[in-house]
Formats: C-alpha cells, sequence, structure tokens
C-alpha cells in the first residue's frame, strides 16, 4: 500500500507536436497474398497484428471556416481497450520534393464514454466504416493493410459490405516536426514493394 | 499510448472545510495538519488536483453556451478529465489538452477561472488525506479535503467507516454522503470512478468560484 510521494511538477504526455508522414495505394484483393507475404519478408520479424476496428468520423460545424474533424476510432477485436481519438491538420505545404504527405497529427486515448462526449460538445458524426486488416512494423515505419467495409446500418458493426475490390495500404510514420530524412526512409522503403503495390503521396483535398 | 482506462480508483470523499474563526487560510490549513499528525498520519508528498474552463463559442441555437471543464489531478499525471457540469465526462491522456489547443476557436478557454487546489498528502493505514488550499487567480480562496480510503471501491461499504475517520479530524465539517454516489443508477453499490472524484473537486471549485475573495483576516 506504500504509495511513493506525488511531485508538483506534472508530467505530461509530451506537448511536441507530432507529424504524420504518410504514403498511401491499394492492391486488389487477388493480389494480397503476395503483399502480405513481400511484407512477412521485408518488416520486423514478428506475427502481423490483426486488427478490426470501427471508425467514426465527426464533425464540428462552426461560425466560419471549414468544420473540425474528429476520427475516433475503436477496436472490434479489444471491446475494453480504449477509444482513440486522432485529429489530423492540413497537409504541410512546402517542399514538393518531399516524398511523402506531411500532417500535424494528435493522438488522445479516451474512455468509452467519447461519442457521447462528443456529441455534447457539439460534434456530430458524418460517416462510419469498418475496417480491417493486419499492421506491420520496420522500425518506425508502420505499414497498415486494411479492407474498408461500409456499415449499413447506422451503429450496426456486425451488417457490413466491403466498400470496393481492393484493400488499402498505407506506410506512415509519427514523427517530431523537422526530421525529413523521415520521408526518405519511407520512400526507399515504398520501393521495395514495387510493382506489387505503388504507394504514393496522395493530395486529401482532391478526394473532398 | 498510455491506457488510462485502467483507474485503479478507490472511495474518495472531497469536502470543503471553512476557514476557522479568527484565522487565515493557512493557519486553518496547519492546525489540520497538526490534528492528522496527532492521530498518527504521516506525510507523504504533495498533490495538486486543477480545473479550467473552456466556454464553447458561436452558438447558433441560442441557447446558453456549455461549459467544459478539464481537470488534472497528480494521483494520475498523464490523464486528463473533461467534464460537462451534470452531463457526461471523458477521461483521456494528457494529449487532450493539446486537441484543446488545436480546437481553440470552437472553445474558448477562460484562463481567468481556472482553479486548483495545492496541498500536502497524508497517509494513515489504509487512508489518504489531501489537504489543499483551493486558489483562483493566485489568491487563497477556501480548504479541500479529500479523503480516500484505499481498501475499498464501493461506497455502500465503506462510507460509515470514512465518516468516523472524517469526523477523528474534521468534527463538525465532517461532509454528508457525497451525491455523486447516491446519484448513481445502481445507487450506492456501484463500483466508482475517477469522475466520482473529479465532480466532487468541480462542485467544490464551483462554490469557490461564487464566494468572495478571503481576506486576510479569514473572515468569510
Amino acid at each position: 500500500m506504500e504509495a511513493p510521494p506525488v511531485t508538483v511538477m506534472p508530467v505530461t504526455g509530451g506537448t511536441i507536436n507530432m507529424m504524420e508522414y504518410l504514403l498511401q495505394g491499394s492492391v486488389l484483393d487477388q493480389s494480397m497474398e503476395s503483399l502480405l507475404h513481400r511484407l512477412r519478408g521485408l518488416c520486423d520479424n514478428m506475427e502481423p497484428e490483426s486488427f478490426a476496428d470501427h471508425e467514426l468520423v465527426y464533425l464540428l460545424k462552426g461560425q466560419q471556416g471549414n468544420p473540425f474533424m474528429l476520427r475516433a476510432r475503436r477496436s472490434l477485436l479489444h471491446p475494453t481497450a480504449p477509444w482513440h481519438l486522432r485529429y489530423l491538420g492540413q497537409p504541410e505545404v512546402g517542399d514538393k520534393s518531399r516524398h511523402a504527405l506531411v500532417r500535424n497529427c494528435v493522438d488522445v486515448a479516451a474512455s468509452h464514454s467519447l461519442p457521447e462526449f462528443l456529441n455534447e460538445m457539439g460534434f456530430r458524426m458524418d460517416h462510419e466504416f469498418v475496417a480491417k486488416g493486419q499492421v506491420f512494423r520496420k522500425g518506425a515505419m508502420k505499414v497498415v493493410v486494411s479492407k474498408l467495409l461500409r456499415v449499413l446500418a447506422t451503429g450496426n458493426t456486425e451488417n457490413t459490405e466491403p466498400l470496393s475490390l481492393s484493400y488499402l495500404v498505407e506506410l506512415s510514420v509519427l514523427a517530431p516536426a523537422g526530421q525529413d530524412n523521415v520521408s526518405e526512409d519511407m520512400r526507399s522503403f515504398a520501393e521495395q514493394l514495387k510493382p506489387l503495390v505503388h504507394l504514393e503521396k496522395i493530395d486529401p483535398k482532391r478526394l473532398m | 499510448m498510455v491506457c488510462v482506462c485502467v483507474c485503479v480508483c478507490v472511495c474518495v470523499s472531497v469536502c470543503q472545510v471553512p476557514v476557522a474563526e479568527g484565522k487565515s487560510v493557512q493557519q486553518t490549513v496547519d492546525m489540520l495538519h497538526k490534528k492528522l499528525e496527532q492521530l498518527g498520519a504521516v506525510k507523504q508528498g504533495n498533490f495538486w488536483v486543477d480545473c479550467e474552463t473552456y466556454q464553447a463559442t458561436g452558438n447558433a441555437t441560442g441557447q446558453p453556451t456549455k461549459l467544459l471543464y478539464v481537470m488534472h489531478n497528480s494521483e494520475t499525471p498523464l490523464s486528463s478529465m473533461a467534464l460537462f457540469e451534470g452531463g457526461p465526462g471523458l477521461t483521456a491522456d494528457a494529449n487532450f489538452d493539446v486537441l484543446m489547443v488545436k480546437l481553440k476557436s470552437h472553445f474558448q478557454n477562460a484562463k481567468g477561472h481556472k482553479v486548483e487546489s495545492r496541498g500536502t498528502r497524508y497517509r494513515y493505514c489504509d487512508f489518504l488525506v489531501k489537504i489543499g488550499t483551493v486558489a483562483m487567480s493566485s489568491s487563497a480562496r477556501g480548504i479541500s479535503v479529500e479523503v480516500e480510503y484505499c481498501a475499498c471501491v464501493i461506497p455502500g461499504d465503506c462510507w460509515n467507516l470514512m465518516k468516523e475517520f472524517m469526523q477523528s479530524f474534521l468534527g463538525s465539517s465532517t461532509p454528508e454522503l457525497p451525491a455523486v454516489f447516491t446519484s448513481k443508477a445502481e445507487g450506492l453499490y456501484a463500483p466508482v470512478d475517477c469522475m466520482d472524484t473529479m465532480s466532487q473537486y468541480l462542485e467544490l471549485f464551483g462554490k469557490v468560484r461564487k464566494q468572495q475573495v478571503l481576506a486576510g483576516s479569514g473572515v468569510r
């Protein structure tokens, strides 16, 4: 029962501005096995982690400007795990030769009252989907291969249908701002996945 | 990411103790420390609890703007607790504060409204007692006493014991059963969670904000 004395100085979780570096691509269902095989060979030697997540995208409409977007994600495989709330900023405009999409990223772990709390803050759910797939790691790089599924009835994750005949492949790194070698490393890793999948820098604005 | 939802929660009572007649806040706090030390309690570091207020901006519907409170507790230094008064609460990691900065055009931080309680932690067997000076804008406004009974998570099972313990050093300032326990659907036999502690502090801080600034003589 001996609790250590608690100091006056707060321990903070880190207020450094973290950036997400991202490359995306896709692969048809029938080519998935070959991609997984290659990823197993290239990535860190551990069992790839399977996931099945339910993501809800919330928007807060303000008086001016674009609505503020937050992504809330929960695991369908681990229902007691905390929710993951994510804010992604506007992509950094700058060096066109930078190989990856770079945007500010804030990740918050939250309790299960998150959807109710977001509603109370004024956020409204815009859309939701289920993502199922595998996660691979190579050092600081994360490769996520996911099948996106449309949720047919709001909140019912049992009843879903695939959004397409492909898998989404994302190569990402979370690093503090200003680390330019990150996108170089990502580009060389992406080269090794060609021609199975072409990972590129996507401009999210083109998809709006 | 730190898994903040595995809360080792214990039964907690938070109450406000009036400043003693003719004494200052510091003198009253010192008196409480002395009483605890006479009981045999041992000092075990410091604690703090703070509360920041955010106001929702741009409410188009004309309803009164909601106040969002973001609180921190030194017992859980990597967590932030967000609550709406009488509404839902959220336990999150410290990055929630970074998110609130990103949301500044939608939620303004009312900096002058920040209230905090700081003080000494005492340990007496299975009890933890925290005597705090409640301050707003650097001026002392009152005294908070938090009593934790670490061996139990069900208020119904230990409230009488906690009350008896509190009477031994708080006397007539001993509080009644906190409303946060009686207002739950499952009543007194529902296990506590860290939101219950923060709701009690929120209520206390709300009362302190409404009080007038204490004069040096301690007259309220």
